[in-house]
């Protein structure tokens, strides 16, 4: 394939990479917590999509294990078990935020300079193809990060926290491709059995408080 | 022992949980639940301490294909492990029955509660021997999906909010510590040719000289971090004292002895990689620093507690705040003194939850203002409740205060690590000796106001021996022991793991 130079590459996946931030930033300001299930669903396919293209590009077979898993765990099982849960809920948006939509999109904005700050002094070290996916996955972990504090619903706090976990898979394809099979295995595992528990938790919440904000968790203070 | 018999150990040690946490959701009495765990614990002490034996001995072994690495420093959090999982199962018979027959939890739960408590434990002890430090990741996360439930296991609204709150901060925090991880791989394959191994302990340990110190800086702040949060370590500890609270007594043991003891084992792992690379000044520093804050800040807030269980949460940070000098300063002194202290806190906080645990089951309350006059009403209890307390105020006879004098020493003859020790090591001494003054104080008035005093009508008096309490018998009896004469294996073990830390 001549026309596949490796700086094509490079653009496409910092596409992928870029559809990722694009989709977090939805996220944050989306008000519709079934928008924002759907918006993960997305941001886990442009996943998948970019670690494909890494796998097809770099010739990094268990990758595409990878990119499958994310589809099958990330962009269906735990999208549709959020939906269930939201729905039992009866909750549809989150009507009480921290930091209100404008604002968390400047903050955010801020989060993705301090990322490229932060990784300016590393990117040189990475591959050629991928250099900028590392400064971009940190972003959007921090950006995940900055959403658990945000916002207040458990479901809320439990996307941003998916989202953390997609950054830092998009940090491990992107920059190293790949860690070895094993731990990724894991890692899958343990955001699979979290999401879970997590959902049997705002069950349990909801039960216990009639409610799935979690600024209402104030039982235990000082 | 000699080394075919490694493999069947390593294999001993995985499987014995597993098999146990199978076993749990299999049988329908209580008595084979008990049964199994104290088989289990038993089997796994047993392996640790041939495997301990063998290392102190040979070295360090691999089994299992390089998945597994044992060093002293790992055989030494194994013993922890054990020693303190042992304890707890002697003591969970006479708690977890007593719960069941007055009705508070169905008798089907306990089958889920024993299940948990293995994978609990079985999640540790793979972080503990995993050779790749993605697999201790995963391990490490394990243990806080493990433990959620267990710590919301009375399913009453304050549990279920110190399960969610747990949950969350430990899964983001670890969330950090993965991206250290990644960060850490991002380093090492453009050093190593076999990328599958980019991970593994033997492999880092070997090339560490030559990774980037740029990344590694970045990967350890982010590893230290994220670890630090499953620590407790302040300003990440909001968790823990809610956590340990609500949790059922034998799991605030387990979490307070043996999982922040396991978390401090992943950032010392990663730190004797980070240090070849970097100057040992810069993680020293970051260590101290924060064991500093999380030290004075811990006793602080013990001056603000009216719960005792709270109370023994806070003295937890303060005492892995002041490990973390240990290691922060480091030297021979400072780096044994920290992993004796590791030991030594183990033992006591575990032994303090027990004795909470059965106050708590006859009082009715965690209210320090509540609870008088235990000696008359649970001697055996009061007793260990004493002795738990003397020992985390650091006071001769118990062990803490050998292992908090050799961290005193180190940190004033050295001071703290790189350009925070310019100015001498009198300023930080001092904040150590004031706070400890305030956390000693503040631990010794309540307990000795809940030991003492007149006891209220309406509590039953007397506590009849049971094997619950060779529970208490065997840490209180330990921490008295190791105080004057440790013996020559243990020493060995400690030895051993102290200069694999300060191997430079």
């Amino acid at each position: 394939m001549s026309w596949l130079t490796p700086e094509l590459g490079a653009h496409l996946i910092d596409l992928g990479s870029a559809m990722l931030l694009l989709t977090c930033f939805a996220i944050v300001a989306q008000r519709r917590l079934s928008a924002c299930v759907d918006l993960f669903a997305v941001q886990s396919l442009c996943l998948a999509m970019t670690a494909a293209f890494v796998a097809f590009l770099t010739g990094t077979k268990h990758i595409y294990l990878a990119a499958a898993l994310t589809v099958v765990v990330k962009a269906v099982i735990i999208p549709r078990v959020l939906r269930r849960v939201i729905e039992r809920l009866n909750v549809t948006r989150e009507l009480v935020m921290n930091v209100n939509v404008p604002a968390s999109l400047l903050i955010c904005a801020g989060l993705v300079m301090v990322a490229f700050f932060i990784t300016q002094p590393i990117i040189p070290f990475g591959h050629i193809l991928t250099r900028d996916s590392l400064a971009i996955a940190l972003a959007i972990v921090l950006i995940g990060f900055f959403t658990m504090i945000a916002r207040q619903k458990a479901v809320t706090q439990l996307i941003a926290f998916l989202v953390m976990e997609n950054g830092l898979f998009l940090g491990a394809t992107a920059a190293t491709y790949g860690m070895p099979l094993v731990v990724e295995l894991g890692v899958f595992f343990d955001v699979l059995v979290a999401a879970l528990i997590a959902g049997i938790y705002t069950n349990r919440l909801q039960d216990a408080f009639d409610s799935v904000d979690t600024s209402r968790l104030s039982e235990l203070k000082e | 022992m000699s080394a075919e018999w490694i493999t069947p150990a390593v294999l001993v040690l995985t499987l014995a949980p597993l098999l146990a946490a199978g076993v749990s959701l299999l049988v329908a009495s209580s008595r084979w639940l008990h049964v199994a765990n104290l088989a289990s614990m038993g089997a796994l002490v047993v392996a640790e301490t041939l495997i301990a034996r063998s290392v102190v001995a040979r070295g360090p072994v691999t089994a299992l294909g390089e998945l597994v690495y044992i060093d002293a420093l790992s055989s030494l959090i194994l013993f922890i492990i054990g020693t303190v999982g042992l304890a707890c199962s002697l003591y969970m018979r006479s708690y977890m029955d007593e719960q069941v027959a007055r009705g508070v939890i169905a008798p089907r739960r306990l089958n889920v509660f024993f299940c948990l408590f293995h994978l609990f434990v079985f999640a540790m002890v793979a972080a503990t021997i995993a050779n790749s430090l993605g697999v201790q990741w995963v391990a490490i996360e394990g243990t806080t999906l493990a433990t959620t439930f267990l710590i919301a296991f009375w399913r009453r609204r304050e549990s279920l909010e110190a399960g969610w709150k747990y949950l969350i901060l430990c899964s983001v925090g670890i969330s950090l510590a993965l991206f250290g991880v990644v960060l850490m791989y991002y380093s090492s394959v453009r050093v190593l040719a076999d990328a599958g191994a980019g991970l593994n302990i033997t492999q880092l340990q070997q090339v560490a000289g030559e990774l980037d110190p740029h990344i590694l800086k970045l990967a350890f702040i982010f590893l230290f971090v994220g670890y630090g949060t499953k620590v407790g370590l302040a300003p990440m500890h909001s968790w823990l004292p809610d956590a340990y609270t609500e949790a059922p007594a034998p799991v605030a043991a387990m979490l307070a002895g043996v999982l922040e003891t396991v978390a401090v084992y992943a950032i010392l792992r990663s730190r004797g990689i980070a240090d070849q690379a970097l100057s040992p000044e810069f993680t020293g520093a970051l260590l101290a620093l924060f064991g500093l804050a999380s030290f004075a800040i811990a006793a602080l807030f013990l001056l603000l507690q009216h719960n005792y269980k709270r109370l023994l949460a806070y003295s937890s940070i303060e005492h892995m705040g002041l490990a973390m000098v240990g290691f922060g300063v480091g030297g021979a002194v400072g780096t044994f003194g920290g992993l004796f202290h590791l030991l030594n806190h183990a033992l006591a906080k575990s032994l303090a939850f027990f004795a909470a645990g059965n106050i708590h089951r006859r009082y009715r309350s965690v209210e320090i203002s509540e609870i008088h006059g235990l000696a008359t009403v649970l001697p055996g209890s009061a007793a260990a409740l004493l002795i738990s307390g003397l020992a985390l105020a650091a006071l001769p006879p118990f062990a803490l205060f050998a292992s908090e004098l050799q961290i005193l020493t180190a940190l004033g003859s050295w001071g703290l690590p790189g350009d925070w020790g310019r100015s001498g090591p009198s300023g930080p001494l001092i904040l150590l000796l004031l706070c400890s003054l305030v956390a000693f104080a503040s631990l010794l008035i309540r307990i000795t106001g809940m030991v003492w005093g007149r006891a209220p009508e309406t509590v039953a008096h007397g506590e009849p021996w049971s094997t619950g309490h060779l529970s208490l018998v065997l840490p209180a009896a330990l921490l008295a022991v190791l105080c004057w004469a440790l013996p020559g294996p243990l020493e060995r073990l400690l030895q051993t793991a102290t200069s694999i830390l300060i191997h430079r």
